[in-house]
Parts: structure tokens; C-alpha cells; sequence
């Protein structure tokens, strides 16, 4: 069959459908059928799924002519999705095209929640046309006799590839496809990317840099443009707008005009503890929106997610509150209107929210903006800029991430083992280990079978062992077991799952936070009140409560979101704004707002760096504000501290917001001398940087994860009881012998690098401090907080910086007794 | 640091251990040994210089005090025996005080391992009106000393400033020992009006002021 042939099957089932097919989706089977790799921007519900199942089906008619009759089993194509719920729609694609055209081909799906007969089913006999997340990929690879699976598949899609790029998950995949370019040497490799500001730098992470797939590759771009429409939810009155962050509760009967007025609505929260209590708050305030309403976030039980997502589409709800869990992929037409709470913190993420409404083509989508606390409103008229001049941000690529490549090699030393020399050049073509030194690779290679160590009589460590011929290998059988157990990126804090003591699986809530309940205690979870019975074996029993018991809220960790540059930018925009006449409705808003700022300290212009201080009963604040995201601002409030910390023996307390940040003290802070000795100087910023205290606190925190990725933590099955408590220990105890015994280890010096490249953003902060030195000092000694520094002096998490002894500071200190 | 109890004198010192100077006996809990080469041989690339650690630990306390008689309250031995346990025999050899082990919740390997270094095992001692132990036990008359716990304090002060540290937990009738050893963790208490709290610093040992 030739190509026009194969065309006209695939145009014939547009218009059977009633569609006609885009230039993307024509662009994208073309460029495919001639053997092309490529990157496929396209936004969701835009038909991007069919953009790749078509060509990889039509290029299986062409090779087997006689493909109706003949039918050769084996794996053809796996598309590879970031989020387990997209699979089952990508299937149904997958499905409806091959039963239509009457092909024998089959399509499963194996993910963390296919059963273990259901995989046990596909090793012997894989599906056709596999959905598979990073994952469960990896895993694969760390099957026995894994290349023979792979040798005939034609192709591999990287579905949502923005997401997977700049998170270790995308690491992952790269280095997986390296594996797979060699083992498959037929496959084509797509990705699918939404709108970001490096498209053409996503490519090259995708395919390899300088590699053969690269230079054999297209980047094709669908073009659509969607209107977007941000409009700020205010209160008729501002004098209720609470100065620091809040769930925005305050804007509730807003709110449910919004949703009477609109079909389905998706409400937004920026965490998962939000989400639950704005539930709540709906469910209490309005009872009449109960029947039609739901909740969907990352810890709810997969079988009430997934309820969710068809009442969605079958437009059987009113309102869904939930988290990013429903930010990608799932296609919801009849969703009307989308409300955000919070400050969104990047443009991109926020577009995509608004893309989830109004799917018909040429529909304008409409996103509400709920700003939780006053000073968010102007992240809210910033947002309408964003959108409106659609800046979008870059996703920066990891680079050297040593954890998930030792990750990696155990994975292929417990499938069939692997020889160095091939895997290191392997390894070397992808993007992250381009920098990679035949040193560094000993080193890993010397940190998987010795530990690290040299090879010493006594030592008895075993991972994986060298044989003969000079192959890789773990033989240990149980060690081989705990690893596949660990294969994965994601690092959470420890969870334990919710059951009904009658039975019944609800969800999974953090171990620290179950560890806070007593027996009786009553708590709120996915939308249910829910007494504690006991917890026993990483299960967490309950039963309905009684309706009348107090009880909180349940709440997780993870990471603060901190605003990209280019929001940081366009907010600084806006708040200089705020001086002039040029006022958007958001800004005129917050005028009285504004008027009590001018009262104490002022409104800063965009030549002005404004400090203020003052004093309350915590003690001494020194709050800046330099206006440029959090991520700057830990840095530059961890080198500030440090530097006036060198003047005289001071302890600080550290918090920071997208605004600003602030130096806490129990003495006053002596600020003639910060301007005097020039603290603000971008000289040696890299040396203050890592002698300050603060970045070793956050490279703990980072080694955390990559304790856990590299398998020096053993964390056990999610949410199965482990027995392997004595090989547990706390990453917290792992940083320090690492630090103290083994300071030039791979894995510690990557948690620092971590630290000054992704959380403390070393380019960012000087660039600040230059614009802070291009600004005039505006130093305001107040009375009493202001409306600038109240989110900021009210945040409890904090770092701290000291320069006093530790004897010093204990005598200073005290514990408090139980009471 | 010196404490008084029972009209016997103590030094506390920042290592973990006791002196009982009367006795002449040096008192440590919870050393966990092994514990490295137990990860080690499992395939958890911990430092294994950190294992040598707590035998210079031992060192600087054996020749600050120069005792008759150590006493391990418990857990002194991680896991089951791995090549740790030679470094531990060696050590023994080159020393002539008399060693007693209290037995604790890991001490798992064959008492036989501990007689054939003429170590004394109790499952509790007592020596005058002093009771010693692994698990904190509370006995008529006696006071305890005793490990287990690990125990850790966490302090607050003006300017919303944190600390957490080891410490010696002492109750009215129990003094409570940290861990001695490298590598093991800290679970935190909180004091009562009668408790005593001494923190551990690596200058020395500091009461810490309870309110």
C-alpha cells in the first residue's frame, strides 16, 4: 500500500467521525511514515492522541500487506503517559481506530495498577500496542531477557513530554530510550509536548543530543490558539480581604454564584489540604450542591478518582474541587468554567487550567482567579497580561543526576546484567550525562558493586558483583526483589492507606500526620468524617464518625510552589503599576490596602529596593522585598543572613514568599552596617552561597530524594507493610555519615549542586542582587507590621542561620514541659 | 558535666557515656554496632569509615576515665554477627576491663559469642541502690538507669528559633542515656516540671533551662 492509499483510510475515518483531520495531525502521520522521529506541540483535546495512533497503525498495514489475515503477535508500539488515569482514555483511542479498521491487533495497558496476573499474562504474550507510564517501563527493563520483548517495536510515544521534562521522571526516559534506540533499532521515538518556552531544547532532551534520532527528527507544531479570558473574583467589599494567605473561604458565596451560573465547574486548589477544605466548606454552607459534587486529588483511592472523571464526562456533577491530579490529559468537554484558588505561580500551568473549558473549537475559555489573600490580587492582573501576550515558561532539563542513574544500572544488572563499555556510551548520548567523565562513571560503577569503598577484607558489601566475562550482575535474589519494589522517581513522604474497618480502601494519608492521631481522634479525608480506630501495619483503620465530633482536616507536605521568572517579572510590573494612574480593576481593589502600606512605609517604584523594619513580641524583623519569586528570595535571605551574621555572633529565623523575605532575630539587626559593608555585592556570591549554614539544611532536604532514588533508603512497597524495618533508616542520619565520613561522594555533591542550581537558582539571585544594586535603598524603620510583610512575618516554615554558639544559643533557649 | 545521685557522684560526658566514679564503672548504651556492615551487606552503600568511629568514641571515653568495669545497657550489637563483630573482638583483646552487657532488644546473636570474650550478660543488674537496664523500668527504691529510647530534646526561643539535640533524660528515678553510637537516630521527648534535661554538644554538656 502506498502512502496516498494509507492516507485515504485514515481521512476516510475522519469523515466517517464527522472530523476533518488538522494539518498537525496530516504533518505528524507524514513525517512518522518516512521514518521521522520528532516533537508534536499540541495542546489537550486537540487530537493529538490520533496525531500518532494513526501513523502507527498505518505503517503496520504497509509493512504487512496481508495484516487482516495474518497476524504477527509481538509488542508494536508503546506510548508511555505521565499520569496513570490518561491510560484508559489513550486506550479507548487506540481501540476505536483499530476495531473500525478491523485490525487484529490488541491493546493493554500495564501501570502500578495492573494486577499481577494481568502482567504476569503480558510477559508471556505482550499487547500489540502497550500504554505504559515511566515507571513501569523502567521495570520492564528490569526483566529477564527484556531486549527480545522490545526487538520488533516500531515506535514509542512520550505522551505530556513538558511534564516528564525537568523532573527526574524525565531523566528516567531519556535514559530508558538510550536502552531502547539499541535493543529496537527500528523505533521511532515522538513526543507530545503542550506549549513551553524551550520547544526546541524539549527535542533534543527527547531524542539525544547530537544522536542519529536527532538529526532524523522534525518538530511539528499544532498552532491552535485559544482565547483565554482571566477574570478576578472580588468581594464587594475589600476591607474583609485577609493581608496573609488563607484558603480564600471569604469568597464562598462568590463562588457559588459562579458555579449556579455554569454547567460543571472545576474548582482549583494549589494542595491537596485545600482541596479538602473547600469541600467541606461548600458541602456546609451550600448542602444543596451535594448530590452534584465531587472531589479529585492525588490521594483518593484510584476507583473514586476514576468515578469522578466519567461523572465528569457524563455531565453528572456540578462542581469538582481538586488538584493538578486533573491538570492533563483527560479530555472534559462538558466542563464550563474553571475557578483557581491561589496564586497559580506559573503562567503556563495556569493556561493549561483555562484550557480545560470550553473544548469546542474557536470557545473562548473563561478562568476565574480567587486570590486568597489581598496581595495575590496582583499576581491576578499579572495573569491577565500573561495571557494575554501568552509568555510561557522554559522546563530546565536535569543535568548529571547520579541517583537515577545508579537507579538505572541496578535495573539492568538485575535483568540480564550489562557490560560498562556499551551502556557508557549509551548513557553519554543522552542529554543529562552529556557531561559525563569516564571518572564520574567509575565512580558509579565502583558505588554499585563496592559501595564506594575500595575493596577491603573485612567489608562485606553486596550489590551488584562483577562476573567473569566482566558482566554486571545482581545475582541476590532478595536484593533484586527490593529494588524492583523501589524503582521510581517520585519520592513521597511515607504513606499509609485509609480502609473502613468494615473494609473498603478510601485513600492514603502521610505517615506524619497519622502519626499526630490518637485513637478517637476525628479527621476529615476525602470528603468523609472518618474516626481513628487504630493504625496497624501501615494501614490507618476508621469508621464514620460521629457528625457532631470536631475534627481537622487532613494536610501533606510537599514543596511550596515558588513563581517562575517570568511571572516574578510581569508581577514587579504590576505593583510598580500600583504608583501611577494606570490602575487595572485589580489594582483599584487593593487601593485601601495600598493606603495603609503608604501609612507605615510605601508602595515601592521601580527604582526603589524597599527594607522595612520593626519589632513585636517575636522579636527584631527585617523584612526585604525584592519582588522575584520564592526560589530567589531563600537564596538571597540564606546570603544576606550569612553575610551579617559574619559582623557579630546573631542567630536568624529565615522566611520567604514570592515576595519578599525576612531575617527574624531575638536581637536587633544592626542595618547602617548592611548598607556600610555593601552586603548586597554579587562578589563571591557562589562561596557565601555554600558557607552559609541554609544551604546545607536544603542539600539535606534534597538528599532525601536522591537517597531514596539511589536505593540508600529502603522505603518498601507504598502502602504495604514492611519487614525489612531493620534496614530502615532516616535519610536525615544518612546525610550526616555521608557528610562526615564520605564528603566527595557522588550522590552528597549532587544534593548540593541540586541545591544551587534548582532550588537556589545561583543565576537568578545575581542577576537580583544586580538590579538591587541598580535600585536606591528605601529603609523603613515602622511602627507595626504592614500590609506587605504580613504573609511573609506569619509564614511558621522557616530556616534558620546562626553565627553563636551552640552553648549560647541553648542558654537563650528553653524546652517547654508537658502541661 | 558532674550530677549527683543517690549521693553518688556522676560525670556526663558528651560522648553519651557515664562515669560512675565510686564504682570506677563507665556506663554506655545503645551503641549499635554492625549496624553499618548489616546496611552494607545488604546492599546500602553506607560510609564504612563510619564504623571506626565508635571505636574512637570508645577510645577517648576508655582513656578519659580509665574504669575497672564497662557496663553496656543494651543494644550494643545491631544485628546478626557480620564482620563488625571481628572489630569488636579485636577490640576486646586489647582491653583488661571487665565488660557487662545489659541485654537489649537487638542484642539477637548467641550469648555464647559474648561468654567466649568473658563478657557478662544480665537481662538487669543491680549494684547498690541502682538498677540497670535496657527498657526504662521503674522499680521500688532503685533508681534506673537505663537507654533505648534514644532520647532528644527540642528547644524554642525568642525570634522563633529551634533546636533539637541528643540529651540525658533525667527523670526523678531514672536517668534515660543517648545513644552512643554513630549512625542511629534520636526520638524526642518532652519534660515534665521534675525532669532534668542535659543537652549534648560536641563542646560539652549543657542543662537546658525548662519552662
Amino acid at each position: 500500500m502506498n502512502r496516498e492509499e494509507l492516507y485515504a483510510i485514515a481521512e476516510k475515518w475522519f469523515q466517517d467521525q464527522g472530523w476533518k483531520a488538522f494539518p498537525f495531525q496530516t504533518q505528524t502521520w507524514t513525517a512518522f511514515l518516512q521514518g521521522k522521529n520528532g516533537l508534536l506541540n499540541a495542546p489537550t483535546g486537540s487530537g493529538k492522541t490520533y496525531a500518532l495512533w494513526f501513523p502507527i497503525v498505518l505503517d503496520y498495514m504497509k509493512k504487512n500487506p496481508n495484516y487482516k489475515t495474518k497476524h504477527k503477535p509481538g509488542l508494536k508500539a508503546i506510548w508511555i503517559t505521565p499520569l496513570r488515569a490518561l491510560s484508559v482514555e489513550i486506550k479507548q483511542a487506540a481501540e476505536r481506530i483499530v476495531e473500525d479498521l478491523e485490525l487484529p491487533l490488541t491493546v493493554g495497558i500495564r501501570s502500578g495498577d495492573t494486577s499481577q496476573s494481568e502482567r504476569a499474562k503480558q510477559s508471556k504474550k505482550m499487547p500489540d500496542l502497550l500504554i505504559t507510564t515511566p515507571e513501569s517501563l523502567q521495570l520492564l527493563l528490569a526483566s529477564k531477557e527484556f531486549a527480545k520483548t522490545f526487538a520488533n517495536c516500531s515506535a514509542i510515544v512520550v505522551d505530556e513530554w513538558h511534564e516528564l521534562l525537568g523532573t527526574k521522571r524525565g531523566v528516567q526516559m531519556e535514559l530508558a530510550l538510550s536502552r531502547l534506540k539499541i535493543v529496537a533499532p527500528k523505533m521511532r521515538i515522538w513526543g507530545i509536548s503542550a506549549t513551553i518556552g524551550n520547544l526546541e531544547l524539549a527535542q533534543q532532551v527527547l531524542l539525544g543530543v547530537n544522536s542519529e534520532a536527532y538529526q532524523n527528527s522534525v518538530l511539528i507544531k499544532a498552532n491552535i490558539n485559544k482565547k483565554i479570558k482571566v477574570l478576578s473574583i472580588l468581594p464587594e467589599k475589600m476591607d474583609s480581604y485577609p493581608w496573609r494567605g488563607h484558603m480564600g473561604l471569604h469568597l464562598i458565596d462568590e463562588v457559588a454564584k459562579i458555579i449556579r451560573r455554569s454547567k460543571t465547574t472545576l474548582i482549583f486548589t494549589n494542595v491537596r489540604s485545600a482541596c479538602e477544605m473547600w469541600f467541606q466548606a461548600i458541602l456546609e454552607k451550600y448542602p444543596e450542591f451535594a448530590g452534584d459534587m465531587a472531589m479529585h486529588h492525588g490521594s483518593i483511592s484510584r476507583e473514586t478518582r476514576l468515578w469522578v472523571e466519567n461523572a465528569i464526562r457524563n455531565e453528572d456533577l456540578k462542581v469538582v474541587v481538586c488538584t493538578s491530579s486533573l491538570d492533563l490529559g483527560v479530555d472534559f468537554a462538558p466542563v464550563e468554567t474553571i475557578i483557581q484558588v491561589g496564586g497559580p505561580k506559573g503562567v503556563a500551568r495556569f493556561l493549561q487550567r483555562a484550557g480545560r473549558s470550553g473544548h469546542q473549537p474557536g470557545k473562548e475559555s473563561v478562568i476565574y482567579f480567587l486570590a486568597t489573600h489581598a496581595i495575590e490580587l496582583i499576581e491576578a492582573s499579572a495573569l491577565k497580561k500573561a495571557a494575554a501576550r501568552t509568555i510561557v515558561e522554559d522546563r530546565i532539563p536535569y543535568l548529571n543526576s547520579w541517583d537515577v542513574l545508579v537507579q538505572y544500572l541496578n535495573s539492568l544488572a538485575v535483568s540480564d546484567g550489562f557490560y560498562p563499555d556499551e551502556i557508557f556510551e549509551e548513557v553519554k548520548n543522552t542529554f543529562c550525562y552529556q557531561n559525563m567523565t569516564k571518572e564520574n562513571w567509575n565512580w558509579i560503577l565502583n558505588f554499585i558493586t563496592n559501595g564506594s569503598q575500595s575493596l577491603q577484607a573485612y567489608d562485606e558489601f553486596k550489590k551488584v558483583e562483577i562476573e567473569e566475562d566482566g558482566r554486571f550482575k545482581i545475582h541476590s535474589r532478595m536484593i533484586a526483589m527490593h529494588h524492583r519494589m523501589q524503582i521510581g522517581t517520585i519520592v513521597g513522604d511515607a504513606s499509609l492507606n485509609v480502609k473502613f474497618l468494615s473494609g473498603g480502601y478510601i485513600g492514603s494519608i502521610e505517615e506524619w500526620f497519622a502519626s499526630k492521631l490518637q485513637p478517637g481522634d476525628v479527621f476529615t479525608f476525602a470528603g468523609k468524617r472518618l474516626e481513628l480506630f487504630r493504625v496497624k501495619n501501615m494501614q490507618v483503620l476508621v469508621r464514620k464518625a460521629d457528625p457532631k465530633k470536631a475534627s481537622r482536616v487532613v494536610s501533606w507536605m510537599g514543596g511550596r510552589m515558588a513563581l517562575s521568572v517570568q511571572m516574578s517579572e510581569l508581577l514587579r510590573e504590576e505593583l510598580y503599576a500600583a504608583n501611577t494612574d494606570k490602575l487595572t480593576p485589580e489594582l483599584i481593589a487593593l487601593q485601601p490596602l495600598f493606603a495603609r502600606q503608604r501609612k507605615e512605609s510605601i508602595v515601592p517604584d521601580t527604582n526603589e529596593f524597599l527594607i522595612e523594619t520593626f519589632k513585636t513580641r517575636e522579636g527584631f524583623h527585617a523584612v526585604f522585598y525584592p519582588f522575584e519569586g520564592r526560589f530567589v528570595h531563600e537564596a538571597l535571605a540564606s546570603i544576606i543572613s550569612y553575610r551579617i551574621s559574619l559582623l557579630s555572633p546573631i542567630t536568624f529565623s529565615l522566611a520567604y514568599n514570592d515576595y519578599g523575605f525576612e531575617l527574624l532575630s531575638d536581637q536587633e539587626i544592626d542595618m547602617e552596617s548592611v548598607f556600610d559593608n555593601n552586603l548586597f555585592s554579587t562578589e563571591y556570591v557562589h562561596h557565601d552561597l555554600q558557607k552559609s549554614l541554609n544551604s546545607t539544611e536544603m542539600a539535606r532536604r534534597k538528599f532525601r530524594d536522591i537517597s531514596v532514588i539511589a536505593g540508600l533508603v529502603f522505603t518498601g512497597m507504598p502502602g504495604k507493610p514492611v519487614k525489612t524495618k531493620h534496614l530502615q533508616s532516616g535519610s536525615q542520619l544518612l546525610f550526616e555519615v555521608f557528610r562526615d565520613y564520605e564528603p566527595d561522594n557522588l550522590l552528597l555533591q549532587q544534593a548540593y549542586i541540586e541545591t544551587f542550581e534548582h532550588q537556589l537558582e545561583e543565576g537568578r539571585l545575581i542577576q537580583a542582587l544586580e538590579r538591587i544594586n541598580r535600585q536606591t535603598i528605601v529603609w523603613k524603620q515602622c511602627k507595626k507590621p504592614t500590609p506587605f510583610s504580613f504573609p511573609i512575618i506569619t509564614d511558621r516554615l522557616r530556616e534558620k542561620l546562626s553565627s553563636e554558639t551552640l552553648a549560647e544559643r541553648i542558654k537563650k533557649m528553653t524546652a517547654s514541659y508537658m502541661k | 558535666m558532674n550530677i549527683i545521685i543517690n549521693n553518688q557522684d556522676f560525670i556526663l560526658h558528651q560522648s553519651g557515656a557515664v562515669f560512675w566514679e565510686k564504682e570506677k564503672i563507665l556506663l554506655i548504651s545503645d551503641v549499635h554496632l554492625g549496624k553499618v556492615a548489616h546496611f552494607r551487606k545488604h546492599g546500602i552503600g553506607i560510609p564504612n569509615n563510619a564504623i571506626f568511629e565508635n571505636f574512637a568514641r570508645l577510645k577517648t571515653v576508655l582513656e578519659l576515665f580509665n574504669p575497672t568495669t564497662i557496663v553496656f545497657l543494651g543494644d550494643l550489637f545491631h544485628s546478626k554477627i557480620n564482620n563488625e563483630w571481628n572489630l569488636f573482638v579485636q577490640w576486646t583483646k586489647e582491653h583488661s576491663q571487665k565488660i557487662i552487657l545489659v541485654e537489649g532488644n537487638h542484642d539477637i546473636i548467641s550469648k555464647q559469642n559474648y561468654s567466649d570474650l568473658n563478657i557478662e550478660i544480665f537481662n538487669e543488674l543491680e549494684i547498690g541502690n541502682f538498677l540497670l537496664t535496657h527498657h526504662p523500668t521503674e522499680k521500688e527504691d532503685f533508681f534506673n538507669f537505663c537507654g533505648h529510647i534514644h532520647p532528644g530534646i527540642q528547644l524554642r526561643g525568642l525570634g522563633r528559633q529551634f533546636l533539637s539535640l541528643s540529651c540525658f533524660f533525667h527523670k526523678p528515678n531514672q536517668l534515660i542515656f543517648p545513644a552512643f553510637g554513630e549512625f542511629t537516630g534520636n526520638s524526642y521527648l518532652i519534660p515534665t516540671e521534675k525532669d532534668k534535661v542535659y543537652a549534648i554538644t560536641k563542646e560539652g554538656i549543657i542543662e537546658v533551662a525548662i519552662n
